[in-house]
């Protein structure tokens, strides 16, 4: 499914046992940064105590663009878990079909409210028109 | 879109698609249902997921799905395929994100009704001891070199470590450790995020729950897996957490391009395959296999968490409490299993996402003292309606390589459930209801609302109806816990 033009960057769509992302963007930067900060609005982060400021390098290589979107994704989910982060800001520095380089910056003590195990290939297309890029990812919860 | 005149009906609740009638279909798509399960089933993409899975390269006799069928990933949740070793491929889409994602149950010989007067305080106990709810983290903190071993140890590690019995493994599927693990297989990322969740629910649909024995239906079984009327017995429904979430990951990923060395395109990414015997394939075996013993350990942990709370809670107050594991079984997970494949015994990959191994009476497989009778099938209910045990059959060895359903299957949205009730209204109902809640998010408590799932009666009817898994015993909840 593609999201309509005039959408916000990104929306929850219906899916009966997990969740589903309709995102964006009008360049694809745009769209992996909105694709990120939608994953992110679905975890529902909250903060608990004093957050300290921090910031991950994340450099990929995938086999195709799908994939790179994918994989970035769950890089973040990956970094989120593992350092007990929540993120909120992305700095792409490079973006190649298959490669990409960025900054992910975000705090300390924000515990998501909901756990999302991993994005997946499930229905993704990343589809261009005159103006958009949009994709529709389905995350496992 | 596949439409139900397409369907044969072989059995009762048995429907068949004939291969061919999709292009790329090596063998026949089976789905058991009755009717009204096969329409719900044909409202998402369950049937078209299923008919996936038949194009899979090796795979042998026909794709099947359970009566509690909803959509997945790749395959569809209830889904099982096997496929001819050592040329036919093995799958992450096969197993899913939460590797041995399974259920325990523990018998007990306490008395319902002496139980009653302490529950709330029993439920706050297991509630404090048993980390559950989003970003837990366990009682163990595991150095690089306790994980590996838990990994290819699985149960046994945490029974050497003093959380448990061996006969808690021994009434364990694959007495709780699948020997094909080999930790040098899992990623630097997959263990750094398993080093702290050992002893942990998680979150989403797990559960610890404390249930009542309420029905029989074989007596004979059921007084040998020490299933009584009257007596409380506890559910423990959890997975391999983020481990295992990042092997699946990692596996389909890796797999994205490894495919196109073996020449396999699948109408699904997320089918991602390669051939069992090969260099990627053997790697993810092993890594699931890690993920699978990393479930089990924890789920073993869980045990003896629980048999601390409970007598904590009752010692002095009630005698004989003997908390005992009546078994285990895997819901996601890959399998080597010799299955009769046209006529001859054959060594194949078993997928089985979503589903439960159902093994017959005289297999080795089964626990020396289940062996006469057959292998426990545990089915977990939704929140609220209840729980059945089963007994696997000669059925099931016949015709669905030793499998059964895992439990209700989701009908309507988590967004859907959110909207249609309140989690305070639900628990308020469960309250009333004679269930004491206790639950981390309000918000995921309603997610998990009764009403979200298909009837279960239904779902476990048609097992018991085509034979595949016979019913031995029903439970309803007394207290649930959600994370």
């Amino acid at each position: 499914m593609i999201p309509e033009k005039g959408h916000p960057p990104f929306e929850e769509l219906e899916h009966t046992a997990d969740l589903r992302l309709g995102v964006h963007g009008g360049s694809l930067e745009e769209l992996f940064i909105h694709a990120a900060q939608g994953m992110f609005h679905l975890m529902r982060c909250q903060p608990q105590g004093e957050g300290q400021a921090v910031a991950r390098q994340v450099a990929l290589e995938s086999y195709d663009l799908e994939a790179l979107l994918v994989d970035w994704l769950n890089e973040l989910i990956y970094l989120r878990e593992a350092n007990q982060e929540c993120y909120d800001a992305y700095e792409i520095i490079r973006l190649e079909p298959t490669r990409l380089e960025a900054i992910v910056r975000g705090t300390t003590h924000h515990p998501p409210q909901k756990v999302i195990k991993a994005a997946t290939f499930s229905g993704l297309e990343i589809v261009r028109d005159a103006a958009d890029y949009g994709v529709t990812i389905t995350f496992d919860v | 879109m596949i439409a139900k005149q397409e369907f044969t009906q072989v059995e009762p609740f048995l429907y068949e698609l004939p291969a061919g009638k999709r292009q790329g279909m090596r063998v026949p798509a089976r789905i058991y249902a009755d009717e009204h399960l096969l329409e719900m089933a044909l409202g998402d993409r369950s049937v078209e997921q299923l008919v996936n899975t038949a194009t899979l390269p090796g795979v042998a006799r026909y794709a099947l799905a359970m009566p509690d069928v909803h959509e997945g990933y790749g395959f569809p949740i209830g889904g099982v395929a096997a496929t001819r070793l050592p040329e036919g491929i093995i799958s992450p889409g096969g197993v899913g994100y939460d590797i041995n994602c399974g259920v325990r149950l523990l018998t007990s010989t306490i008395e319902v009704e002496a139980l009653r007067p302490h529950m709330e305080k029993l439920m706050s106990a297991l509630f404090k001891n048993v980390a559950s709810g989003v970003g837990s983290s366990g009682p163990l903190r595991l150095s690089e070199g306790d994980l590996r071993a838990l990994l290819e140890k699985g149960s046994a590690w945490a029974v050497g470590r003093g959380y448990g019995s061996k006969e808690d493994y021994e009434h364990t599927e694959d007495s709780g450790c699948m020997e094909a693990a080999d930790a040098s297989a899992v990623s630097r990322q997959a263990l750094q995020r398993g080093h702290d969740q050992v002893g942990t629910l998680g979150s989403g649909n797990h559960f610890l729950e404390i249930d009542e024995v309420v029905e029989v239906y074989d007596q004979e079984v059921a007084r040998t897996f020490g299933l009584v009327p009257g007596f409380a017995c506890i559910w423990i429904h959890c997975g391999s957490r983020g481990l295992g979430h990042q092997v699946c990951t990692d596996a389909v990923r890796t797999m994205q391009s490894a495919m196109t060395k073996y020449n396999i395109r699948v109408p699904d990414r997320e089918l991602a395959c390669v051939p069992f015997d090969s260099p990627e394939g053997r790697q993810y075996f092993a890594a699931m296999a890690c993920a699978a013993n990393y479930a089990w350990a924890n789920r073993q942990v869980i045990t003896h968490l629980v048999r601390q709370s409970v007598e904590q809670t009752l010692a002095g107050r009630i005698k004989n409490l003997n908390l005992r594991v009546l078994y285990d079984v895997c819901h996601n997970i890959a399998k080597v299993e010799r299955h009769e494949v046209d006529g001859k015994a054959v060594e194949l990959c078993v997928h089985r996402k979503g589903a439960t191994r159902a093994f017959g009476p005289g297999r080795q497989e089964v626990p020396r003292d289940y062996r006469a009778l057959g292998q426990p099938v545990l089915i977990p209910g939704s929140m609220g309606t209840g729980s059945y045990v089963l007994v696997g059959t000669a059925k099931a060895m016949q015709d669905t390589f030793g499998s059964t359903c895992h439990g209700a299957g989701r009908v309507m949205s988590r967004k859907g459930a959110k909207q249609s009730i309140r989690g305070e209204t639900l628990r308020a109902e469960l309250e009333r209801a004679g269930i004491v809640v206790r639950a981390g998010s309000m918000s995921g408590l309603a997610e998990e609302a009764p009403s979200a799932y298909k009837d279960l009666e239904s779902v476990v009817n048609v097992v018991h109806k085509s034979g595949m898994s016979r019913k031995v015993a029903r439970t309803r909840p007394l207290g649930v816990i959600k994370g």
